[in-house]
C-alpha cells in the first residue's frame, strides 16, 4: 500500500492546497506498480459516488454496478491513463463512469424507458443508505459544495444541465422534451458551465 | 476570445455532460481541425472536463457491496484479454461484438496486405503543442466511422495532409494494446498511427494525407503499433472522393 506521507498539491484552479487530490494522485502511482491497496483505496473512496451517478444515469442497479466495475477495472489495467495535467483523479474518475452510462442508455434508450418506473423505486430505496456511507467516506463537504454550486445557478441554466448530467438527455432530447429552441438549450448550457466552472474549480472566463 | 473559440468552448462544454449530438459533435471535429494545435482548446476541454466530474458529487453516494475492489482485481487477474471479460458482462457486449464481428474482416475487405507502405503518421493525444498543417476551409469533409463500441468522426481536407479525429465512449483497449487507425487504399492497409482513450474520448491527429485512401478503419493492436493489422477492425469509414 502507499502510505507515505501525501504530497501537498496546490491546485492550479483554485490556488489551495488540496491534500485530498495528493492522496488521491499518490494511490493512481500505486496502482501504476501494481499496489492492491492502492487500488482498494480508491475504489473505497469513490465507487460509492460512481455507482450513484451511474445509476441516476442508467436507473438500473446491475448495470451502474457494472458501469463502475468496467471503469474501475480499466483504471486498474491503464492507469497512465489519467493524466494530472487535465485534471483531478476524481473527475477523471466520474468522468469516466459517466461517459459509460451516457454510453449506455444512448444504446438502450428503449430498454431503459421500459424499466424506468423500477428504476425510479431502486433509486429511492438505495438513497436511504446514503448518510451512513457519506460520514464513511468523508466527502460531505465535496457534496455540499457542489450542490450549493447547483443552487446558485439561475433555474433555467440548472435545469438544462441536470438533465444533460444526470439524466443522460442529448442537448436534442432536452429541446424536444422542453419545447425550447436547441440554441436556447446550448446556450444555458453554456452560461451555466461557466459558472459551474466558476465556483468549482476557480477559473474565471 | 474569437466567435470560433466561443463556438468551441460552447461545444466542450455540452461534450463534458455528455449532451453533444452526432451532428454538432461532427461540427466540433471541423472547428477543432481549424485550429490545428490549439491550447485555448485544450484548457476548455480539461477545464469543462474537471467541472462535469465534480457534479458526480452532488448525489448522495451509495453503498458498495464489501469485497467489489476485489472481485474487479479479481476479473482483471481472470481475464488477460479484454473480450474474455466482455464475453459475460452486458456492458461490454460492444466491445466483444466490435472485435470479432462477421463479414468484416481484412480478408472480407480484400486487405491482402502483401505490401504495407509505411507513412510517417503522427498522433497527438490532446498532449505536447504540435503544429498542423490543418487548416479550416469550406472544402474540408467529415465522416463518421460506422460499428460498435465507440463514436468516432474526421475531419481532413482532401488533398492535403492532415486529418483529425474525434470520439467517445471507447473502452480502455486492454492492457498493452492499443486503437491503431488504417488508411486502406488499393486494398493495402497503411497504419495512420496508435491511441489510446482517455476517458472514453479519442482526440487524434493523422499526419498524412487521408483522403487517397478508400476506406478507414480502426483495430485493437498490441502496444508495439504494429504495420499491419492483426484483427478485425471494429469501425470503418468508407471515403468517397
Amino acid at each position: 500500500m502507499t502510505t507515505g506521507t501525501p504530497t501537498l498539491v496546490r491546485s492550479p484552479q483554485v490556488g489551495t492546497i488540496d491534500l485530498a487530490e495528493a492522496r488521491d494522485r499518490e494511490l493512481v502511482v500505486g496502482i501504476r506498480h501494481g499496489d492492491e491497496e492502492a487500488f482498494r483505496g480508491l475504489f473505497s473512496r469513490y465507487a460509492p459516488s460512481a455507482k450513484a451517478i451511474a445509476l441516476r444515469v442508467v436507473r438500473q442497479s446491475h448495470l451502474a454496478e457494472e458501469i463502475v466495475q468496467e471503469a474501475f477495472l480499466a483504471l486498474w489495467r491503464n492507469p497512465d491513463g489519467y493524466d494530472q495535467q487535465r485534471g483531478s483523479v476524481k473527475s477523471w474518475l466520474m468522468g469516466m463512469v459517466h461517459h459509460r452510462a451516457v454510453d449506455l442508455v444512448r444504446r438502450e434508450e428503449s430498454q431503459r424507458r421500459r424499466a424506468e418506473r423500477t428504476a425510479s423505486q431502486i433509486v429511492e430505496i438505495e438513497s436511504d443508505h446514503a448518510d451512513e456511507v457519506v460520514d464513511q467516506i468523508g466527502l460531505p463537504e465535496e457534496r455540499r459544495r457542489v450542490r450549493a454550486a447547483l443552487d446558485e445557478l439561475p433555474q433555467e441554466q440548472r435545469a438544462v444541465i441536470e438533465m444533460m448530467y444526470f439524466d443522460g438527455k442529448s442537448q436534442s432530447q432536452i429541446a424536444e422534451a422542453t419545447g425550447l429552441p436547441l440554441g436556447t438549450v446550448k446556450s444555458r448550457t453554456l452560461l451555466g458551465m461557466r459558472r459551474l466552472r466558476v465556483t468549482l474549480i476557480g477559473v474565471e472566463s | 476570445m474569437n466567435r470560433a473559440h466561443a463556438l468551441i468552448e460552447e461545444l466542450l462544454a455540452i461534450r463534458a455532460l455528455g449532451g453533444l449530438d452526432v451532428d454538432d459533435d461532427a461540427l466540433l471535429v471541423r472547428e477543432m481541425a481549424g485550429h490545428g494545435d490549439c491550447e485555448e482548446c485544450r484548457r476548455f476541454a480539461a477545464d469543462y472536463g474537471e467541472t462535469a466530474g465534480r457534479l458526480a458529487f452532488a448525489l448522495d453516494p451509495l453503498p458498495v457491496a464489501e469485497g467489489e475492489a476485489d472481485a474487479v482485481l479479481r476479473r482483471a487477474a481472470e481475464a488477460g484479454h479484454p473480450s474474455a471479460t466482455a464475453a459475460h458482462t452486458a456492458l461490454a457486449d460492444a466491445p466483444a461484438r466490435r472485435r470479432s464481428r462477421p463479414g468484416r474482416t481484412w480478408q472480407a475487405l480484400g486487405a491482402a496486405a502483401a505490401v504495407v507502405v509505411l507513412v510517417v503518421a503522427a498522433i497527438a493525444l490532446l498532449g505536447p503543442p504540435r503544429s498542423t498543417d490543418v487548416q479550416a476551409t469550406t472544402s474540408q469533409t467529415v465522416v463518421h466511422f460506422t460499428g460498435t463500441g465507440g463514436e468516432l468522426a474526421m475531419a481532413y481536407e482532401p488533398g492535403r495532409p492532415g486529418a483529425l479525429l474525434l470520439g467517445s465512449g471507447f473502452d480502455d483497449p486492454g492492457p498493452d494494446q492499443v486503437y491503431e487507425i488504417w488508411m486502406i487504399q488499393d486494398e493495402t492497409p497503411i497504419s495512420g498511427g496508435c491511441v489510446s482513450p482517455h476517458d472514453g474520448s479519442i482526440v487524434a491527429f493523422v499526419d498524412a494525407d487521408v483522403s487517397g485512401a478508400d476506406l478507414m478503419a480502426v483495430t485493437v493492436e498490441a502496444t508495439s503499433c504494429p504495420a499491419q493489422p492483426t484483427t478485425a477492425p471494429f469501425l470503418t469509414a468508407p471515403l468517397t472522393a
